[in-house]
């Protein structure tokens, strides 16, 4: 059996945690402009309707008393990382997949620690005594079958779809709920017919995979109950993004570009730490009518140097003509490799030594972050005018 | 205008003028090949806009003209045409025939005054070159090419100059492409003693076109003026538009700075080199070298892929090196080394490696590291 685990409304029970007088109430964790997004939002505050990603001034039309925090990150992880230690305790097989969630693969393990049931209450415990937090677990013979469970009894639910209930349950699992289906997925699929997964079964396989594609085969295996897909402990970093709503809609290009010199220094940090090297530097706008576009650059050896992520986001930047104002930038990477492979060096020019140069900058100004906090050394610019908001 | 042709002949030419009249350009016309009938045979000219051919062909002429018509087409119906004779006819306004008594086609032409002139050239100082020997230095410099969209003039052209060395005069062309270059020498033959006062840039796409001109045997005469290089044949001339730019001061790479040389076997090193690439992607196109003493152990690993080792014995007694390399740039280095063995000049990790035949130094790579 797999667990799917999810903290429940996390980022806001961890406020709640730290500050009692927030209990009971409508919190939101999100910047305190009107600007910013919510990043979560606790069970009282969703009872207005208000959920994640939703625009804070939205969520203040919704709910009069709704009461905003800033977000501690560093708070967080590390709560994150005491939950996963305990979930390593049931089982080797543990696979984060956000800061909230994870899957454990119990398989072989009731000799251990007992049935579905009772290892489940068992990890439920142990969360809220050692970190003072509830949290929805899933259980399913499958991966994708376990994450929509521990959706099903949310908070502080637990929810088994046990071997000989998986046929029907498929039946009747509006495909929405899978992940991965998006809506543009799901209105291909309405416009074919298909609302619960069990109708894929009614359907000519061919029809569906020339509709999806590759999707179209898991689609078919889903409905069948069949998700090979395995929990993998340490599944590899894909890419590596930051991106923040900025708190006044602006077509200043200069401005937005020095966005990007505070952005590209977080990403290089994260890719250094994770010792990876990226091939592909991306940035991403939203514009001030919510529509946004991402465009991308492949470099010719990859790199981790803050200052050549920058360069790529900023050429980007200058070649983009803004259709309206900007309302939200950010800088990701892609196309990782390990940090240890080799770069290929020019004859004339000096790819190498940017390299070397600004790497051993960046090396010195990750030592010292690490050690007097991340806002000790800053780019002068950034000092200048901090007008952005998280 | 109505002329008979030797079906061999205009096939050869047809054939060789493809990678001109197939590559993109503004004007559709230049998918056409020029056909102007004159007493006595054809004159034949394509271009792509930088690179312009033309020739001439015997032919028996009825009635002289001018078409255009397409290259590809035209080279399909003359390479499958089952007689040694080709009958080309203009029998209205650009509506052509192509035929005999079993076989006939109509082919619609374009405007022949559409289609772009030929640069003229005046007052050039030619001298020759053995055509072999020019087409082995154009093999040697198009085998490094920079990726398709990099549009820098020193990596899209080859840097060709005229120089005098040991009382001979030579003619030598660089290739780079930003992490390793080659150049290649040939003999010249020219009454002018003074050198080329500056190098110039001929794009290689223009070269790759000349080298299929060049046979075997005989002479071709070459020479410049500011925009253009021109190679001329008996009856055929290539006329390639120069490229604008600087190319690297590149003489201080190609010389030794001291380091060690190696003495290989060329098939041993080559074999080598392709069982270690094997392993090698998009992202990871780099192995290590390490030269220790008496021993060369390349190691090429694929995170993706797995690992591979491999070593062998080589004559080097310097001071323990490692070095890693792209595989790639090697293999492309000896294969265009006819000699048995070859000489590797290797001074720390972070000076290229310079790769060159054991006796014919006409012919020298230099080869950028990656950093480790």
């Amino acid at each position: 059996m797999i667990l799917h685990l999810d903290m429940d409304a996390f980022f806001a029970s961890v406020e709640q945690l730290d500050n009692p007088d927030l209990v009971g109430k409508c919190v939101v964790v999100g910047g305190q402009s009107n600007r910013g997004v919510v990043a979560a939002a606790s069970y009282e505050a969703r009872k207005y309707g208000i959920h994640s990603a939703m625009p804070i001034f939205q969520a203040r039309e919704r709910c009069k008393d709704l009461v905003i925090v800033s977000s501690h990150r560093r708070r967080y992880s590390e709560i994150s990382q005491q939950v996963m230690a305990i979930l390593g305790e049931y089982s080797p097989l543990v696979e984060q997949i956000s800061i909230d969630e994870a899957f454990v693969d119990i398989t072989g393990c009731d000799q251990i620690t007992g049935s579905t049931r009772d290892t489940a209450l068992a990890i439920k415990k142990r969360i809220k005594e050692a970190v003072g937090l509830t949290c929805s677990v899933g259980a399913a013979p499958v991966k994708f079958l376990a994450k929509i469970a521990s959706d099903m009894d949310k908070p502080d639910g637990l929810y088994i779809i046990r071997p000989d209930e998986v046929a029907s349950f498929v039946q009747h699992l509006p495909v929405g709920k899978i992940s991965g289906v998006g809506k543009k997925t799901r209105s291909a699929l309405e416009r074919l017919g298909i609302r619960l997964l069990g109708d894929v079964q009614k359907f000519n396989e061919q029809k569906i995979i020339a509709r999806l594609g590759k999707f179209g085969y898991r689609l078919i295996e889903l409905s069948r109950g069949i998700d090979k897909s395995k929990v993998t402990p340490h599944s590899p970093t894909k890419s590596i993004s930051t991106e923040s709503t900025l708190s006044a809609n602006t077509d200043d290009k200069t401005f937005l570009t020095t966005q990007l010199l505070g952005q590209a220094e977080e990403v290089g940090r994260q890719l250094r730490r994770k010792a990876m090297k990226a091939k592909t530097v991306t940035l991403k706008l939203k514009y001030s009518d919510f529509k946004q576009i991402t465009r991308s650059i492949s470099l010719v050896e990859p790199t981790q140097v803050s200052t050549v992520i920058y360069g790529k986001a900023g050429d980007l930047l200058s070649a983009e003509t803004l259709r309206k104002k900007v309302r939200l930038i950010g800088v990701g990477v892609s196309g990782l490799v390990p940090g240890d492979t080799p770069v290929q060096c020019g004859l004339f020019d000096q790819v190498c030594d940017t390299e070397n140069i600004w790497g051993k900058v960046d090396e010195a100004l990750d030592h010292i972050r690490g050690k007097f906090g991340k806002d000790i050394v800053v780019k002068a610019s950034l000092r200048r005018r901090d007008e952005s908001t998280e | 205008m109505k002329f008979t042709i030797n079906k061999n002949d205009l096939v050869d030419v047809l054939s060789k003028v493809q990678g001109l009249t197939n590559r993109r350009s503004n004007l559709v016309i230049t998918e056409n090949v020029l056909i102007k009938a004159v007493t006595g045979g054809i004159y034949l000219s394509a271009t792509d806009l930088e690179t312009g051919f033309e020739g001439f062909y015997p032919a028996e002429v009825d009635t002289d003209g001018i078409v255009a018509l397409s290259a590809r087409k035209l080279y399909e119906i003359a390479r499958e045409f089952p007689n040694d004779r080709i009958l080309i006819h203009e029998i209205e306004n650009r509506w052509i025939e192509i035929g005999n008594q079993n076989v006939q086609y109509h082919i619609v032409g374009m405007n022949a005054d559409d289609f772009p002139e030929t640069p003229q050239i005046n007052e050039i100082d030619f001298y020759e070159s053995d055509a072999a020997a020019l087409k082995k230095i154009i093999e040697e410099c198009v085998l490094i090419s920079g990726a398709g969209d990099d549009k820098r003039a020193h990596i899209n052209g080859a840097f060709f100059e005229r120089l005098n060395q040991d009382g001979g005069h030579l003619i030598r062309l660089v290739s780079t492409d930003g992490s390793r270059l080659s150049t290649s020498d040939a003999p010249c033959v020219t009454d002018n003693e003074s050198t080329m006062a500056e190098g110039i840039l001929i794009p290689k796409k223009g070269l790759h076109e000349v080298a299929k001109f060049l046979d075997a045997g005989g002479s071709v005469k070459i020479g410049n003026n500011t925009s253009y290089f021109i190679v001329k044949k008996d009856v055929e001339t290539i006329v390639i538009r120069l490229l604008e730019g600087d190319f690297p001061k590149y003489n201080e790479i190609t010389v030794k700075s001291g380091g060690h040389d190696i003495l290989m076997s060329k098939k041993q090193f080559i074999k080598m080199l392709k069982r270690m690439s094997i392993l090698s992607s998009e992202n990871y196109k780099g192995a290590v070298f390490n030269f220790n003493k008496n021993e060369l152990i390349i190691t090429a690993s694929n995170p993706d892929i797995g690992e591979a080792k491999e070593d062998m014995a080589i004559k080097y007694e310097g001071d323990d090196v490692e070095m890693a390399f792209n595989p790639r740039f090697f293999i492309d280095a000896l294969s265009a080394i006819e000699e048995d063995n070859i000489i590797l000049n290797i001074t720390n990790e972070e000076k290229p490696c310079l790769i060159e035949a054991e006796s014919d130094k006409n012919y020298l790579t230099v080869i950028m590291p990656m950093r480790l």
